[in-house]
């Protein structure tokens, strides 16, 4: 297995890493950088979006990037949702809506929240739904976390 | 961890040069070959060549009434095509089926092509659309219809040292309408029981003048069906028809057994469908004449 040079952005910092070319970029978040949002629920296979981080801005299984492939480019974990660690909007919405509980799924959801919000600042509940079926949750239930999105959609638009 | 070198490319001079070893594949958006290397290790490369680099192929144009779509351009990007929304409103109706929003993000058209699942959604649409795929390898490129470029359930005719570079299809003309539709286990991400696509174009008396009927998951590779097809040609769209062209389609395909479905069950199914589709390609093909 080989070595490679990898340069990318991490939450607005930047990053020299040298690493083995086949590790994910999930492996490399939570041993490298003890960022550990992002997490392994279904094996890597892009099932579960449990790993779920913005890639250019764009929601990604964190699973199914090779660390190769993050070249260049900015990856946001949900660390990297504030710059001082307070609570962001979404994440004060997903509390306020009851839409947290075992907590496993939320730094995904909260991410694909986010990724959706950027591009559709005020989406319906089919919108927000289609958005979220790549995030599974096997114990709060959808409609409070659909309700969680529809409270941040307010909120934001709001703030502006 | 993968175990497996991995190798970028940097231009795609570079990637032919790369590929000419035997035991390299092409690691596009890897939604496909990473779980399929982790799980079952039914796929064995031994290096993987990334070549999230080569932005160049990357793109939807169309020039001389034709639609290039470059090999590496992701589905998200499909679906949000102002220029395919006016031509093929099918394929990206079959691109949004694909997973959820993450894997789209990452999965490319030319990965779904290669992949050459049976149950892959862009296919039928293509087929319909009499698509071309280029292939391009150090020395050569060559134009191969879709139709012969899957071979068999995982199986292209791609050589030694040869990789996608773009899928081609002529703009269709006035008076046309498609559709794509799919029956899975449940509406969202999941992989097609049946899939079928249409493309109807109706000539001025309001006949269909050429159909174009395929399928996905009934047979080893997505399919056309030529038998529906020439039941279609030349008459007048109604229920009947569609219920003909339904039955005459059955001689065509040829679905199996898995833990998806039962044969019996895609057999019927792909019928209901395929009048759906029909239903749905003929209303588009009539707003079209207005």
């Amino acid at each position: 297995m080989n070595k490679l040079t990898v340069h990318f952005t991490l939450n607005q910092q930047s990053i020299r890493l040298e690493t083995l070319a086949a590790r994910s970029l999930l492996d490399v978040l939570r041993e490298d950088f003890a960022l550990t949002g992002a997490k392994d629920s279904c094996g890597g296979d892009g099932e579960c979006g449990a790993c779920t981080v913005l890639l250019d801005g764009e929601a990604v299984n964190a699973c199914m990037v090779l660390i190769s492939q993050v070249e260049g480019r900015h990856v946001l974990t949900i660390e990297g949702l504030t710059p001082d660690g307070s609570l962001h909007p979404i994440q004060n919405a997903y509390v306020q809506a009851g839409a947290i509980q075992c907590g496993y799924c939320t730094p995904g959801m909260v991410m694909a929240t986010k990724a959706l919000l950027d591009h559709t600042p005020q989406p319906d509940e089919t919108q927000i739904r289609e958005a979220l079926a790549g995030n599974l949750c096997r114990c709060t239930g959808y409609t409070k976390i659909v309700q969680a999105v529809q409270f941040a959609a307010a909120e934001l638009h709001h703030d502006n | 961890m993968i175990d497996c070198e991995v190798n970028v490319a940097k231009s795609c001079t570079e990637l032919t040069q790369i590929l000419i070893e035997p035991s390299a594949r092409i690691l596009a958006g890897g939604t496909d070959i990473l779980p399929g290397m982790r799980k079952n290790s039914i796929i064995k490369p031994i290096t993987l060549i990334d070549v999230s680099q080569l932005n160049e192929l990357s793109y939807i144009c169309e020039h001389e009434g034709q639609i290039d779509i470059g090999a590496l351009t992701t589905h998200s990007k499909l679906i949000t095509s102002p220029l395919l929304l006016q031509h093929a409103p099918a394929l990206i109706d079959a691109c949004a089926s694909i997973g959820s929003t993450q894997t789209r993000n990452r999965g490319t058209l030319g990965g779904n092509l290669c992949n050459a699942s049976p149950a892959a959604d862009s296919v039928p649409p293509l087929l319909c659309l009499e698509a071309v795929v280029t292939l391009s390898s150090h020395d050569n490129q060559r134009q191969v219809p879709l139709s012969d470029f899957i071979i068999g359930p995982g199986q292209t005719c791609l050589q030694q040292g040869e990789y996608l570079s773009h899928i081609s299809f002529a703009v269709p003309q006035k008076h046309t309408g498609t559709s794509f539709m799919k029956l899975g286990r449940r509406n969202g991400m999941s992989i097609a029981v049946v899939s079928t696509s249409v493309l109807i174009c109706i000539d001025q008396n309001g006949n269909i003048e050429y159909a174009r009927v395929a399928f996905g998951s009934v047979a080893p590779t997505p399919i056309l069906s030529h038998h529906a097809e020439t039941a279609l040609t030349g008459k007048t769209p109604s229920a009947q028809l569609f219920s003909e062209a339904a039955q005459t389609m059955l001689t065509d395909i040829n679905p199996i057994d898995d833990l998806r479905a039962s044969r019996e069950y895609r057999l019927h199914s792909a019928g209901v469908l395929l009048q759906r589709a029909l239903q749905t390609a003929c209303h588009q093909a009539e707003m079209d004449m207005r």
